[in-house]
């Protein structure tokens, strides 16, 4: 592969990454950020360039707009209800509409009432530029899986990156220092939202702000700052 | 209508629930203890009077300018302060462009509130001459980033920038007593406004379930709270303002609990915002005292400067004129750091002051620059001082009429002294304190050359 050079490094719009005829014929699948034009794959977006085997591209960045992507898992506010669909705010461009059938088991009889307000973890099914988003609450089989309205606890918002370092694996740390004293459990939207609860405020508290300023923090930083904060409530 | 609804910024009920319950426990999502205020930091601009404050995530933005007016018919002892509010619209999703909506105008008038009825500022010193010429102070605050609890954030810019405002010194003299002379930074220091006490602004929250208060709301609290109050009292415990528009009831022991916590927390912010004050004022002090070297001159800078300027420079700093003829002009005194004599005889110039700051030409420099004298600004300047001393202003054209016939020959002396004179380079920001002994000088060497240029033409 021609591209060794630039995984995981900085790249700027323009940056050509990819030469197809140059590679031997196997398909890759490019994801946001890059373009084809022919035979060349260039960057469109600023950020890092990143790839998972077999044959996957893309372009990261951490901003605090959402751009929706299919089969994102991201957090929405239901903002009002159509006959068809529920409109959900997902921080993009565009409001989301995520039909009213679907949920597991979701027929014309039991329609579910969300207030407007309410959060809810759905997944994206259509994303296409210009148009409204189409959302779903179950996953490709299916099956719940999760997804649906989430009741209690408290929600901020953050930027995508600091979504996607949350989601990463191995665990983030300062999600893993956390969890091995305190017991939470959190819903991140890749769309730059967050949804902490537990069983006392106090712990909601010291987790989401705790989040909330890890972004530029290292490894071992963000362990330092979650015992440091850990200390001081117990 | 589906656009417009992505991008306006919501509440979840998740959030609404959680931090009403947070609360009745005493705790609130940053951390914070329901009376703790969120980090103040206060910075000032280049110029004097002007001042930045960061509350947390709210910034306040906050400029103090002068002018001199006709006094209103029914105090014509007393300067006049007003209060100008403007709410960007990169602040928060719900800001609008254009005319000030209800938020701003009452934002506006607590502050303007808590400084006039408290006579804070004493107005008595700002009058030039009874009836006809007072000091008009303007403070204009710019909303910046809404992270909520404008008021006392914009409270606080507005008096350190009133605190850190100089303005130029004015002697009234002349055969009738009526001739005003306003002198430029450079031959007297600009003078600070007297000020009597500073009347700080504390925001209580008040949720629907009596007795749960919190002061310096975020955001987030505002989007929740049932109601506010706003306090605005001073170190002495005196009250200054009270506002409360509206919003869930309280009993007047409520109240009197806040007066007490607010008359704390007045005396900390008192004591944080002269801090910064002071800090600033020691720093200019030894600016004052440092000397710079003159940088090489710039000529190719100098070639496009606009000339207008440059005419400026050949006024003398002194400018007289009859009160009432002078007020139809308005001749603002917004001055800042031109080491030149910035005397404008109309309003709009101000822009043009920034770039003719970074000239600090001395006398043998700026006969060459007068050359393109902007015949236009002449005009007015002389229209506008139509009743006194139009032989003066001829003397002027004279001088600058000829020089630009000598220009050609005045530009390849101009190139020989690099050393002494240009510094266009030099930043609006730098200026403002830098001032030497030469600067003192300055003023006379430049009538002098003045003399001698019009005998050697």
């Amino acid at each position: 592969m021609e591209t060794p050079g630039f995984i995981d490094q900085p790249v700027v719009p323009g940056d050509v990454v990819m030469d197809l005829s140059k590679m031997s014929n196997q398909t890759i699948k490019i994801g946001g950020g890059l373009r084809q034009d022919s035979d060349l794959i260039s960057v469109v977006k600023a950020g890092k360039l990143r790839f998972s085997k077999p044959n996957k591209y893309w372009v990261e960045t951490s901003q605090k707009r959402y751009v929706p992507c299919v089969e994102d898992a991201i957090l929405g506010i239901v903002v009002d209800t159509r006959a068809d669909n529920f409109l959900i705010d997902i921080k993009g461009p565009a409001i989301g509409f995520l039909p009213v059938l679907a949920f597991e088991g979701g027929s014309r009889r039991n329609i579910p009432k969300f207030e407007p307000g309410t959060l809810i973890y759905v997944r994206v099914v259509k994303a296409n530029p210009g148009t409204n988003p189409e959302l779903s609450c179950t996953d490709a089989s299916g099956r719940a899986a999760e997804f649906g309205p989430l009741k209690e606890g408290f929600m901020f918002e953050c930027t995508t990156g600091l979504s996607r370092m949350l989601l990463s694996s191995p665990t983030c740390p300062v999600l893993e220092e956390f969890g091995k004293k305190l017991s939470f459990e959190i819903a991140v939207g890749l769309n730059g939202r967050v949804w902490v609860n537990a069983a006392s405020p106090s712990t909601i508290i010291v987790v989401s702000n705790a989040i909330m300023k890890s972004e530029s923090l290292s490894g071992t930083q963000q362990r330092i700052m979650a015992q440091k904060l850990l200390e001081r409530i117990q | 209508m589906e656009q417009r609804l992505g991008n306006t910024w919501r509440m979840t009920v998740n959030e609404r629930k959680f931090i009403e319950s947070a609360l009745l426990s005493g705790l609130r999502i940053d951390g914070r203890d329901p009376y703790d205020y969120r980090t103040l930091s206060v910075k000032f601009g280049s110029e004097d009077g002007s001042a930045e404050v960061h509350l947390g995530q709210t910034r306040v933005l906050a400029y103090v300018t002068s002018q001199l007016v006709q006094p209103y018919r029914d105090r014509p002892n007393e300067g006049t302060l007003s209060v100008y509010t403007e709410f960007s619209p990169m602040a928060d999703p719900s800001f609008e462009p254009g005319r000030p909506g209800e938020t701003a105008v009452e934002l506006g008038r607590v502050i303007d509130r808590g400084l006039r009825e408290s006579m804070a500022i004493d107005t008595e010193s700002l009058c030039i001459l009874s009836g006809k010429l007072v000091w008009a102070i303007r403070i204009d605050l710019h909303i910046v980033d809404h992270g909520g609890n404008l008021i006392d954030a914009a409270n606080v810019a507005a008096l350190a920038a009133l605190l850190t405002f100089r303005r130029p010194e004015c002697t009234v003299g002349g055969e009738n007593g009526e001739e005003v002379v306003i002198h430029p930074p450079e031959a007297r220091e600009p003078l600070p406004l007297t000020i009597h006490h500073l009347p700080i602004a504390v925001t209580f929250a008040l949720f629907d379930d009596e007795g749960t208060l919190v002061i310096d709301p975020t955001h987030l609290e505002e989007a929740v709270m049932g109601g506010r109050m706003t306090a605005t009292l001073n170190t002495n415990g005196d009250v200054c303002a009270i506002q409360k528009a509206g919003g869930v009831a309280v009993p007047p022991s409520v109240i009197r609990h806040c007066l007490r916590i607010a008359a704390t927390k007045a005396g900390d912010m008192t004591s944080k915002i002269k801090e910064a004050v002071d800090a600033y004022n020691r720093d200019r002090a030894l600016q004052k005292i440092k000397r710079h070297p003159f940088p090489a001159s710039v000529n190719a800078r100098l070639a496009g400067t606009h000339m207008g300027e440059k005419q400026k420079k050949s006024e003398p700093p002194i400018h007289k004129g009859d009160g009432l003829k002078q007020m139809a002009v308005g001749i603002s005194s917004h001055i800042t750091k031109d080491r030149e004599c910035k005397m404008q005889s109309t309003r709009g110039n101000s822009h043009i002051d920034g770039i003719s700051n970074s000239f600090v030409g001395t006398p043998s420099s700026w006969d060459p620059y007068s050359k393109g004298v902007d015949t236009e600004l002449l005009k007015l300047s002389l229209a506008s001082q139509a009743s006194s001393k139009p032989s003066e202003k001829q003397e002027e054209v004279q001088p600058d009429t000829r020089s630009f016939e000598a220009k050609p020959q005045a530009v390849p002396e101009e190139t020989k002294e690099p050393s002494r004179a240009i510094q266009p380079a030099r930043s609006h920001t730098q200026s403002k304190g830098e001032r030497t002994l030469l600067d003192a000088v300055k003023p006379k060497n430049k009538r002098k050359k003045k003399a001698s240029t019009m005998d050697g033409r």
